[in-house]
């Protein structure tokens, strides 16, 4: 089989998976040329990271609960109503930061409970369930900030979070005006992709399983590297990985091992592909509805940390409409409304997708009308795409 | 026919009784599944079989009556606990998870752990792929990788893979609740191929059918369920048109061995 051959093969078997990283690579250039390069310059991708945050990390959660045939509409004013007591116990009872995250998302995890009793044990459709979550964590944000409206934030440490960049550990004179602790993360882990793609074709051909040919393995090795590499290089020409990158970092890295190595990422996925089957094989559809519910909530807390700490401030309509954004980048990054289909690394390329179509129309001065229906269309088309897709694959 | 087993029958189910409210589904069924035996379970709709097989399984509890397995009473709380046991249960609609790949459904619920992290069990996916190869393998169950997502599959490769998963862990019987009813002729060849091959491997095996002739084909023994009362065990034997003749003057009521009421202790009796 020839290159050509081979590639124009993989593309169209494997379209699916490659579609949201072509499609976030056209945006990226469309607005690099539409900017005169203003759009991928180090402070404005910085800024794209730490705008993406949140709904990043709620949108991983997000495709889980979609994945298991669910919905949550509660977790931006979750998001909003968790953000304003963690500014509380910083501001007003004085509280450490080393206290408020962990205390802020176990409040997270009992409030995904909540939602998952009403859902797996009391039978009521989620739908209508986080729809009075919606309700509630809204009269509950409003009656937090309604004493002192906003609550401003002065924890250092807490702000750090939103708005920071983690330290320069390396006292070395090369390269001057580098990150040089960010550059040597990102060597890391390019090394650490390419030990585990050429481990793992390795075990595909032991077990004699097709892989690709090596000029096209090589080829994707070194395009991948080199996106890293070149994030990596822009990020630490500025100021370094930001706080908020690290933490959607940990996060992306925690759920993918989690939903592509474990046991209960697999449980998961079965519940979502066929829920009767995954209990008649003894995989209890309650405990994944509660176990995903409550990393959906734990995740809306993270979230409400996030954004607290980049405005460094709780606003009394901090977490508007943030599930909408969520579940919209679950769906462009190839979420399934019939279950069982979804992955992180989608979802968390979605929500890239939607947080630069965002920062790139306000940077070309978009009117706000317009940007709602160009972020419609690519999201109604990101949805058709799939689905026609997927038709003509059976 | 092979009623000369060795030992204890695999399963022995003595006066199953089980009502849903007024309606009585099962008045007293007893039955004997012996081993290496292929036992064909037919009735008309309502009859009682699928009852009768979620009783075994673990899927319904019984009102009255009493459960062996190779000799042991037991009773089941839930299907985990039947298959527990080595009763496994093909159902009739699959009960695969299409977005899963073969081996994932073959190891459904029952995932091989290389590494436990906490309450994290990291799976190891090279042990249950080699498996999943070796089962389909053994079972000369033609599908070319075990990666495959099973919503590729043809129906009757997915019903195949359904039996395969069934038998992949020392199952003491397997139930096939109407294994042919959604398939091609083409795919119902294949899958009675499997179950003769089965059956040659040593298993167990209980199917539920209304087609006649997939009985006849693959089945020892057969008994007739009508309105709840096994009025028919009998070898599976001569030739089709009068077997089918037979069975269905049975399923209709115009024919009745059991109709004294005595139905307790006859079950054991067709030698």
């Amino acid at each position: 089989m020839s290159f050509i051959d081979e590639t124009r093969k993989l593309l169209r078997e494997n379209i699916r998976d490659y579609g949201m990283f072509i499609a976030l690579f056209v945006i990226i250039l469309f607005f690099t040329i539409a900017t005169n390069g203003l759009f991928i310059s180090p402070r404005n991708i910085v800024n794209l990271v730490n705008q993406t945050g949140y709904i990043a990390v709620l949108a991983i959660g997000m495709t889980l609960v979609i994945v298991i045939r669910q919905i949550d509409l509660s977790v931006g004013f979750l998001a909003g109503f968790l953000g304003a007591v963690a500014a509380t116990a910083l501001a007003s009872w004085g509280w450490p930061v080393y206290l408020v995250i962990p205390f802020i998302l176990v409040l997270g995890i009992l409030a995904g409970r909540l939602t998952s009793f009403m859902v797996a044990d009391l039978g009521i459709p989620a739908f209508v369930a986080t729809l009075a979550g919606w309700l509630g964590y809204r009269g509950a944000l409003q009656l937090v900030t309604r004493s002192t409206g906003t609550i401003i934030i002065s924890d250092k440490a807490f702000n750090a979070i939103g708005n920071d960049f983690i330290p320069e550990v390396l006292q070395i004179n090369l390269f001057p005006g580098l990150h040089k602790f960010t550059l040597i993360l990102g060597l890391a882990s390019i090394l650490f992709f390419l030990w585990s793609e050429i481990s793992n074709r390795r075990r595909l051909q032991d077990q004699g399983t097709e892989v690709l040919s090596p000029g096209l393995f090589i080829l994707k090795l070194v395009a991948l590297s080199a996106f890293i590499g070149g994030i990596t290089w822009i990020l630490a020409g500025y100021r370094g990985l930001s706080w908020t990158a690290v933490v959607i970092l940990v996060v992306v890295i925690i759920y993918h091992f989690i939903t592509t190595k474990t046991v209960l990422g697999r449980h998961i996925y079965a519940v979502g592909g066929n829920p009767e089957a995954a209990e008649l094989s003894g995989i209890s559809v309650k405990r994944i509805t509660h176990v995903v519910f409550g990393s959906m909530g734990m995740l809306s807390a993270l979230a409400g940390i996030l954004f607290a700490a980049r405005l460094q401030s709780a606003t009394t309509t901090a977490g508007t409409l943030f599930e909408l954004d969520a579940i919209a980048a679950s769906f462009v990054g190839g979420v399934s409304a019939a279950g069982g289909v979804g992955t992180i690394i989608g979802s968390l390329i979605g929500a890239l997708v939607m947080s630069s179509l965002t920062n790139g129309m306000n940077l070309m001065g978009i009117d706000i009308s317009y940007q709602y229906v160009v972020r419609a269309v690519v999201l109604a088309g990101a949805v058709i795409f799939d689905v026609t897709t997927r038709r003509t694959m059976d | 026919m092979n009623q000369t087993s060795d030992g204890k029958p695999v399963v022995e189910m003595r006066n199953i009784e089980k009502h849903f409210g007024a309606v009585q589904a099962l008045r007293g069924v007893d039955l004997v599944l012996e081993q290496n035996e292929v036992l064909g379970l037919v009735g008309d709709n309502a009859a009682g079989k699928s009852t009768l097989m979620k009783v075994l399984s673990g899927a319904y509890i019984p009102d009255g009556g009493e459960i062996f397995i190779e000799g042991e009473k037991v009773s089941f709380a839930n299907p985990m606990d039947a298959r527990r046991i080595g009763i496994e249960m093909v159902y009739q609609d699959y009960a695969l998870a299409n977005n899963l790949d073969v081996a994932g459904n073959v190891f459904m619920g029952r995932e091989a752990v290389r590494l436990k992290l906490g309450p994290l069990g990291v799976m190891d996916y090279p042990y249950m792929e080699q498996e999943t190869r070796q089962l389909l393998d053994r079972l000369k169950i033609d599908i070319s990788s075990v990666r495959l997502k099973v919503e590729r599959l043809s129906g009757g490769q997915r019903q195949s893979i359904a039996i395969a998963r069934a038998t992949a862990f020392d199952a003491k019987v397997i139930i096939m609740d109407e294994p042919t009813a959604a398939l091609s002729v083409a795919a119902i060849d294949k899958v009675l191929e499997l179950v003769q091959e089965l059956k040659a491997q040593g298993a167990s095996i209980i199917i539920i059918s209304h087609r006649l002739e997939d009985i006849y084909r693959v089945s020892d023994r057969m008994i007739v369920l009508r309105q709840g009362r096994k009025v028919s065990d009998t070898a599976v034997e001569g030739d089709i048109h009068e077997f089918r003749e037979r069975v269905v003057a049975y399923m209709i009521g115009a024919r009745d061995d059991f109709a004294t009421e005595e139905v307790a202790s006859i079950a054991q009796g067709e030698s």
